[in-house]
Order: structure tokens, then C-alpha cells, then sequence
């Protein structure tokens, strides 16, 4: 298979594209060269550009420099009708298909077949040729009058796939098309690509998860910042290599980390487990001590730092929170135990944007400053003071949040919770959003809250950004820990390689 | 390895998950078919129950002059909700940010206004009828530049749009009665064979039209696939604004269709037609727990029309106060508001 696809022209070609949204360029001089028969991968980390890079291909966006080439001719104003008809189709990650037809009106939707000469809908004719196509491609019978709503998501999947395949596709583009799915049904998907792939159609395959890469595709693009950094033939490399060449492997003096010997453990998580979302999880945390959890979307990292502030509630498991067993899934408690939590949409969950610096920052230390009516002096000299310790760059402590930058709304969040004399931070994406420079404050500011005796827990995607600030990181994988790593002596490759689950050996089905 | 817990293979949880996937997934499933079941047998039960009370209680409930007088007198109000229904189809069944016309009633008392006006003035019914249909359309065309261009929210377009449609009517007619009769009108609203009012045979005709459009063509399905799914629709290639548009037209239509009967059912225009509105969206709503699945359908909302109008008569014959029905109706969207929510909760569940 890959000696055809080293012989195959271009069907895809983006060369040198440069795309820019408002000042910010997500694409600077990316190139994409899909061969013909290929099955090729596309990688790179949140904000690398590979989703603005789809787009383009899709007809969504248009370059503002650069040329796309789609089966050797050019196009500057490519649509997602055009893009279709030259028979380039997309394998969305949410499934696309209308809950209350039933699988013969979703796969016609848009092409319906017609009783001869009639204008009425040949209801009959489209179950049976939809039945026809699921039998022969996926060895699938569903019942006729299934609805899209009663499918299991991997069968959503295949409906939206034989959508694609009924107009005879010449090139498949899937867009993280495991993201939803369980093992058995992900086998299932790569049997149909490579079976796809040997009828000669063109797979370009993007994914995070870089095991599934290195067993799927034979040719692989490395996409970081913006730029296409490798485009490597799959049979001579690794998913190690691969991950290598998504991370920038120079990591400046943007982590301003100081020495911190932790104390006692304030937190002590023991086989948490919430159903369907995470498993067995145990750790640690110390006063002083800055832990790090990454992991993907899914993997239940999210959901572990949420089910630690009460939001969900745990199936099994237990939470000490200074020696003490906590129960109950109650924000509210978990704030009296002195928990924070940073969330990371923090103009939604974070901050409120219409009210003031002050009023933020108090907001959940009222009773501090109240004694039925609230003490304004009092709220101020409290605020002022933070603003000054955490270096807000706001008008005034009267300013209204919504006019301070990204960084600067973060410091408030978390000033919020100083206020409150906090003692242990989960910060959930925390410079998700904000400026390098907004971010170097972050990350001086959880190196001074763990100096000053608080236990601090980061989520983040960001690798490099982890092994900065934290003392160490566990590593989720699919609703479990996989491995924990010290910051000190670990680079990003080795984490992403497990974050990716690169180690996870795949089944081979087909 | 400094991890506290223990490691486990993910692959050991992906085992659980898919367990809990295969043994999971029919309960949901057949939980909601069950609700489905019980709502639409609940719904054919009271149908039934209602019409053997009646029929029992009231002694003329069930002869064929008296359906033939429900039909008829349904048949306003019927092809109203039938245009109701188009825009919820498109729009989709979200009570708030779905697809509505609450300027149907207006639309009616203004197209009727027009048409009574326009007979006063001494012109024919041809030009008559053009200009209560041309109003309804007119109606519908600020309903969908206002959904459509300017992006406001039915429910809220809709709304303004209903006021200053009655207003315009009350500017009109001066809020009185204009009287109206030609011969076609006559004719209209005279029996026709088997004792049954020409309305009720209209009201069955338009039903068949609009159903076979609606329920059997291409683009009857697209418009299910926009309001159900916009973002499926516009994967499929459709021009989602378009048909949300132009079911915004078509139950303009409908309001100045629904104009032309009553202009003949009550010889000329009337004021108070913004009392249609409630009767005509409980029939719309309603109509969805006669489809198999519980989606608006046309067929589904000419039988809640018929309930609908069966309750009204059958209140009449048994000399229960008229105030009573409006309540009644009130519960009712209550009820199937509710009960169809709950279902749609435990859908994306």
C-alpha cells in the first residue's frame, strides 16, 4: 500500500498557506501534499492549526496567501459545494445526521430518490438501497425502521461514512473519527479504511491519538505553530518521533518556578471513580506542592478535578481533604473546606464580566465583609491589596471586568478565591486564551501560591507548560492514570507519547 | 513508578465501557419507546374517551350532521394550525427558540378585513380573494425577514408582528363588523353532498394537499431535516435560511386562506380573531403525539384539529360555559408541552 502511495500524484495540494484571523496567524506557510490512494495522517497540538487547515480544504475558509490544489488545478474560491463535487468528502467528528429519520431519509437526505416521473419520495426504494449499501460495505443489517436517534454512536459513524461513500468519493477526510468511539468499534472503522483505501480511495486521516496513526496511515504531517515541521513516511518513524516533532522542545525561562519542600497532605484521593468517565484514580497532593493532570479530551482528567469541587458527583472512591472524608458532591462545602476552583471557561464559569474588579474579587468572601450590609471600605482596601499582589493591570479597582484582557480576568478568578483564603487551587486550563506574557504572570503566580503554603492542582493540555510550573504530572489515558512523571527530569515527547496513547498497542483487525 | 494507585491497563476500561455501552444502550431506548408508546396510546385513548362521553352524555354528539358540523367549523382553525405546522417543522419544536407564528390569528382577521373591504368597495371576489391571500403573504414575508435577515427569534417576531397586524385590522374596519355576501361566499358556506358543510370538504381537501407535499416529497423531508437538525441540513448541501423563510410564506398563506372561509362562515369580517390564536397552537402542538415519531406531521394535526373541535362541540351540546374550553385548551399545551419536553430530555440523555 505505501508503494502506491509513494507513486501517486497529488490529489490534495496546499502549498506555503498563510491564514490570519484578526492579527493572530493560525497558519504561517503551512504545505499539505496528499498523494493519490494514499491514507495520510494529519498531527499536531491543540492550536498547531490542523482544524484551520481542514477548513480550507472543506471551502469554510479561504487562504490569505497560498494555493490549494484539489486533482492538479488550482482554486482560489473554493465552496463546500465545489469542494464535494470534485469528490472531496468530510467525516465529522459530531455526527451530522437529523435524530428523527430513520436511516434510509438521513443517507438520502439532499439526493432522495424519487418514484419515476413523480415529485413523491420513493420511501421504499431508499431503505432498500441504503440496507444494500450497509450489508455490502459494513456487513450491517439494521432494522428498517430504525431511527437515527436509537443508533449506537459507532453505527452514527457509519451511517454519516456511507453518506460520503454513496457519492462515490474520490478522497475521505475524517476528523478525529474515534473521538466518540470504543475500541471494537474503532477496529471496525480502520477494517473499512483500509478496505476503502485498497478500492483506491484517498484517506486523510486527522487524529490525536498517535497510535492509531502509525497503525493506519503510511504517510504522516507533522503540523506545529502554523507550520507544517515534517511530512515523513509512517514505515520509518515512531509514534515517539512523531510526538517529538508535535512539542517545541526548547523551553525558555518562561517558568519562573521557585524551590518549595512541600508539607503535610492536604488532599488524598483514593480510587475515585465516576462511571463511564474514570476509574481507580489515587493520588496525593501536598502543601507547597504544584501537580499537574493532563490527558485528552475524554480521558477523564477534567472530570476528576470536577468531581473534586462537588460538581459531579464520584460512583466510588473516597476524598480526604485534610484527613477528613468528604462526601458530599457540594460546591458549597467544598469552598467552606477552603477548595477553589479556577474554571476554564472563566468568562462563563470564572469571573462576571458585568460586575466590578472589587465586587469579583469578594465575591465569595461576603461574609467577611458583612454584617447584614456589606462593608465597602473594607471590600476595597481587600481588593486593592490583591490587585497589587498579583499585579492587575486594571483602570481601578472599580473597573468593570469585562474591560481587562484574558490574563488579566484569570488573576481575577483566582484573586477571587485568595480573598476567600483558599488552601487548595484547582486550576482547570488556566492560560487557556491569555498572551505569552499574561501567561509567564500565571505561571509566577501558582509558583507563589504554592510558596506561600497552598496545594495547587493544574489541569492543562499544554505539555510544556506542565513539566514548567509542576512538581509532577499524572498522565490520563481513556478514564485512567496511566503513568506519573516528575517534571523535572521528564521532556514533553515521553508525556505526549502517553497522553496519545502511542504506547497502547492496537489491535490489528483487518 | 511513584503513581499511589495501581496501574491499570486502559484497555481493562475500555472492556468495562463497552460492557456498559452494550448493556446500557437498549434501556434508554426502550424506555423512550415506552414513553412514546404510552403518550400517543394516552393521547388515541382520550380521543376516544372523549368522543364516547360525549356521545353518551350528549344525545346528537354522534350523528353524521354534527360531524359534518365539527369538520366545518374546524376547518378555520384547522388550516391555521396546518400553517403552524409547516413553521414548526422548519423551525423545529423548541418551545422557545423553535419554529412559531403567533401573528396566525392576526393574519386571518386582517386577510378577512381585506376581503370584506374589498366586496364593500364594490369589487369582485377574484380580486377579493387575491388580496387576502396577497395579505397573508405579505404577513408572511415580515415574519421571515425578520427570522431570517434580521435574526430574531419567532417566538418574539412573531409577537410584534401580531400586533401590528390587529392593529392594521383595527384601523381598517374601525373595530366593527364589515358585512360581506356574494354567491361564492354563499356557496362556500353552504352544505354540500351527504349533509356535510363544503368547509369540512376544504378543510379535507387542503389537509391531502399540503400532507402529500409535506409528508411525500424531497422537499417535504429537507424541511423536517432544517428544523430537526439544522447543521445536518446545511452538511447536506440545503439553504437552511430559505426554507425557513418560505415556510414563514406559506403560513402566511395559510392565515389569508384561512381569511377567505371565515369571511364566509361569518358573512364578513370580525373583530376579536386574536382569540383564534390559543385554540390554533394547542392544535399544532397537539398534533405530534399522532405521529409514530412524535414529530409534527399535517395528518397528525388535522386529527388534534378535529379533537380540538369535538371538545369545543361536545362542551356546547353538554352547556358547559364556553369559558371552561379555554381553559381546557390551556392545560392541554401544558400537557403535551411538557409531556413531549420530558421525552426529548431523556432523548439526549
Amino acid at each position: 500500500m505505501a508503494d502506491t502511495a509513494k507513486s501517486g500524484e497529488a490529489i490534495i495540494r496546499l502549498e506555503n498557506i498563510v491564514k490570519r484571523f484578526g492579527g493572530a496567524e493560525a497558519l504561517s506557510g503551512a504545505s499539505l501534499t496528499v498523494r493519490r490512494g494514499s491514507v495520510h495522517g494529519l498531527v499536531g497540538q491543540n492550536g498547531a492549526g490542523k482544524s484551520t487547515l481542514i477548513k480550507l480544504i472543506a471551502g469554510l475558509h479561504r487562504a490569505d496567501e497560498g494555493t490549494v490544489e484539489i486533482d492538479g488545478k488550482a482554486y482560489d474560491r473554493l465552496t463546500p459545494h465545489l469542494v464535494e463535487e470534485l469528490g472531496v468528502h468530510f467525516i465529522h467528528q459530531d455526527r451530522l445526521l437529523v435524530p428523527t429519520f430513520t436511516v434510509g431519509e438521513a443517507l438520502f437526505l439532499g439526493r432522495e430518490l424519487r418514484f419515476p416521473g413523480t415529485p413523491f419520495l420513493d420511501r421504499a426504494g431508499m431503505r432498500r438501497k441504503s440496507a444494500e449499501i450497509l450489508e455490502r460495505y459494513f456487513g450491517l443489517s439494521l432494522p428498517h425502521s430504525a431511527l437515527i436517534a436509537e443508533l449506537s454512536a459507532a453505527e452514527k459513524q457509519i451511517v454519516q461514512i456511507t453518506r460520503a461513500l454513496i457519492a462515490n468519493p474520490k478522497v475521505l477526510v475524517f476528523d478525529e473519527p474515534t473521538a466518540a468511539l470504543v475500541r471494537r468499534e474503532a477496529d471496525l472503522l480502520f477494517q473499512l479504511i483500509r478496505r476503502l483505501s485498497a478500492e483506491g480511495v484517498t484517506v486523510l486521516y486527522i487524529s490525536h491519538y498517535l497510535g492509531e496513526i502509525v497503525d493506519l496511515c503510511d504517510t504522516v504531517t507533522v503540523l506545529r505553530n502554523g507550520r507544517d515541521v515534517a511530512t515523513l513516511p509512517v514505515a520509518e518513524t515512531s509514534a515517539a518521533d512523531i510526538g517529538a516533532l508535535m512539542v517545541n522542545r526548547a523551553i525558555g525561562e518562561l517558568y519562573p518556578k521557585p524551590d518549595v519542600t512541600p508539607g503535610e497532605v492536604v488532599l488524598d484521593v483514593e480510587n475515585l471513580a465516576l462511571a463511564g468517565r474514570f476509574e481507580a484514580v489515587s493520588f496525593r497532593l501536598r502543601k507547597g506542592e504544584v501537580l499537574g493532570l493532563t490527558g485528552l479530551v475524554g480521558s477523564g482528567a477534567k472530570e476528576v478535578v470536577r468531581s473534586l469541587f462537588g460538581l459531579d458527583r464520584p460512583t466510588g472512591g473516597t476524598v480526604r481533604i485534610k484527613g477528613e472524608t468528604v462526601f458530599s458532591a457540594d460546591p458549597a462545602a467544598a469552598t467552606r473546606r477552603r477548595l477553589a476552583l479556577v474554571p476554564e471557561d472563566r468568562r462563563r464559569d470564572g469571573v462576571a464580566l458585568d460586575l466590578t474588579v472589587t465586587e469579583n474579587t469578594t465575591l465569595a468572601s461576603l461574609d467577611r465583609f458583612s454584617r447584614g450590609i456589606i462593608d465597602r471600605s473594607a471590600e476595597r482596601r481587600q481588593t486593592e491589596n490583591l490587585v497589587k499582589r498579583l499585579e492587575i493591570k486594571t483602570d481601578g479597582v472599580d473597573a468593570l471586568v469585562k474591560t481587562l484582557s484574558g490574563g488579566n480576568q484569570q488573576k481575577v478568578a483566582i484573586a477571587k478565591w485568595l480573598s476567600r483564603q483558599s488552601e487548595i487551587y484547582l486550576l482547570d486550563e488556566p492560560t487557556v486564551g491569555v498572551d505569552i506574557a499574561a501567561k509567564v504572570e500565571i505561571y509566577r503566580l501558582i509558583g507563589e501560591l504554592a510558596e506561600r503554603g497552598a496545594a495547587v492542582l493544574v489541569l492543562s493540555s499544554d505539555i510544556e507548560e506542565l513539566l514548567g510550573v509542576t512538581d509532577r504530572i499524572l498522565v490520563f489515558f481513556r478514564g485512567s492514570v496511566t503513568r506519573e512523571f516528575p517534571s523535572s527530569e521528564t521532556s514533553p515527547g515521553e508525556i505526549l507519547a502517553d497522553v496519545t496513547g502511542a504506547h497502547e498497542t492496537l489491535r490489528h483487525a483487518g | 513508578m511513584l503513581v499511589d494507585a495501581p496501574y491499570i491497563p486502559a484497555s481493562v476500561i475500555e472492556i468495562e465501557a463497552q460492557k456498559a455501552f452494550e448493556t446500557g444502550k437498549p434501556g434508554p431506548a426502550f424506555g423512550r419507546q415506552l414513553a412514546t408508546i404510552a403518550l400517543r396510546g394516552g393521547a388515541l385513548a382520550v380521543f376516544i374517551g372523549v368522543l364516547v362521553v360525549f356521545s353518551v352524555t350528549a344525545p346528537f354528539f354522534l350523528t353524521v350532521g354534527n360531524i359534518g358540523n365539527v369538520l366545518g367549523q374546524s376547518a378555520i382553525a384547522g388550516v391555521l394550525a396546518i400553517g403552524l405546522t409547516i413553521v414548526i417543522i422548519a423551525g423545529g419544536s423548541n418551545v422557545v427558540t423553535g419554529g412559531i407564528d403567533l401573528s396566525l390569528a392576526a393574519n386571518m382577521g386582517l386577510s378577512a378585513a381585506v376581503y370584506a373591504s374589498l366586496v364593500q368597495a364594490g369589487h369582485g371576489d377574484g380580486l377579493a380573494i387575491l388580496g387576502a391571500l396577497g395579505t397573508g403573504l405579505a404577513i408572511g414575508a415580515v415574519n421571515a425577514a425578520a427570522v431570517t435577515l434580521a435574526g430574531i427569534v419567532p417566538l418574539l417576531a412573531t409577537l410584534a408582528v401580531m400586533n401590528v397586524v390587529a392593529g392594521l385590522e383595527l384601523v381598517l374596519t374601525q373595530n366593527t363588523v364589515v358585512p360581506a355576501s356574494t354567491d361564492f361566499l354563499a356557496a362556500l358556506s353552504a352544505g354540500g353532498p351527504f349533509g356535510i358543510p363544503v368547509l369540512a370538504y376544504i378543510l379535507l381537501g387542503f389537509t391531502l394537499v399540503v400532507a402529500a407535499i409535506v409528508q411525500y416529497t424531497p422537499l417535504g423531508l429537507r424541511l423536517y431535516a432544517v428544523g430537526a437538525f439544522p447543521d445536518a441540513a446545511r452538511a447536506a448541501g440545503l439553504p437552511v435560511k430559505s426554507f425557513v423563510a418560505g415556510s414563514f410564506l406559506a403560513s402566511g398563506l395559510c392565515g389569508g386562506l384561512a381569511g377567505v372561509l371565515s369571511v364566509s362562515y361569518l358573512s364578513g369580517s370580525t373583530t376579536g380573531a386574536g382569540d383564534m390564536l390559543l385554540p390554533v397552537v394547542v392544535t399544532a402542538l397537539l398534533g405530534t403525539v399522532f405521529s409514530r415519531r412524535l414529530v409534527p406531521t399535517i395528518t397528525g394535526t388535522l386529527l388534534s384539529a378535529l379533537f380540538v373541535g369535538f371538545l369545543i362541540n361536545g362542551f356546547q351540546l353538554l352547556n358547559i360555559s364556553s369559558t371552561l374550553v379555554s381553559g381546557v385548551q390551556g392545560l392541554l399545551i401544558l400537557l403535551v408541552v411538557s409531556a413531549t419536553t420530558l421525552l426529548g430530555r431523556k432523548e439526549n440523555a
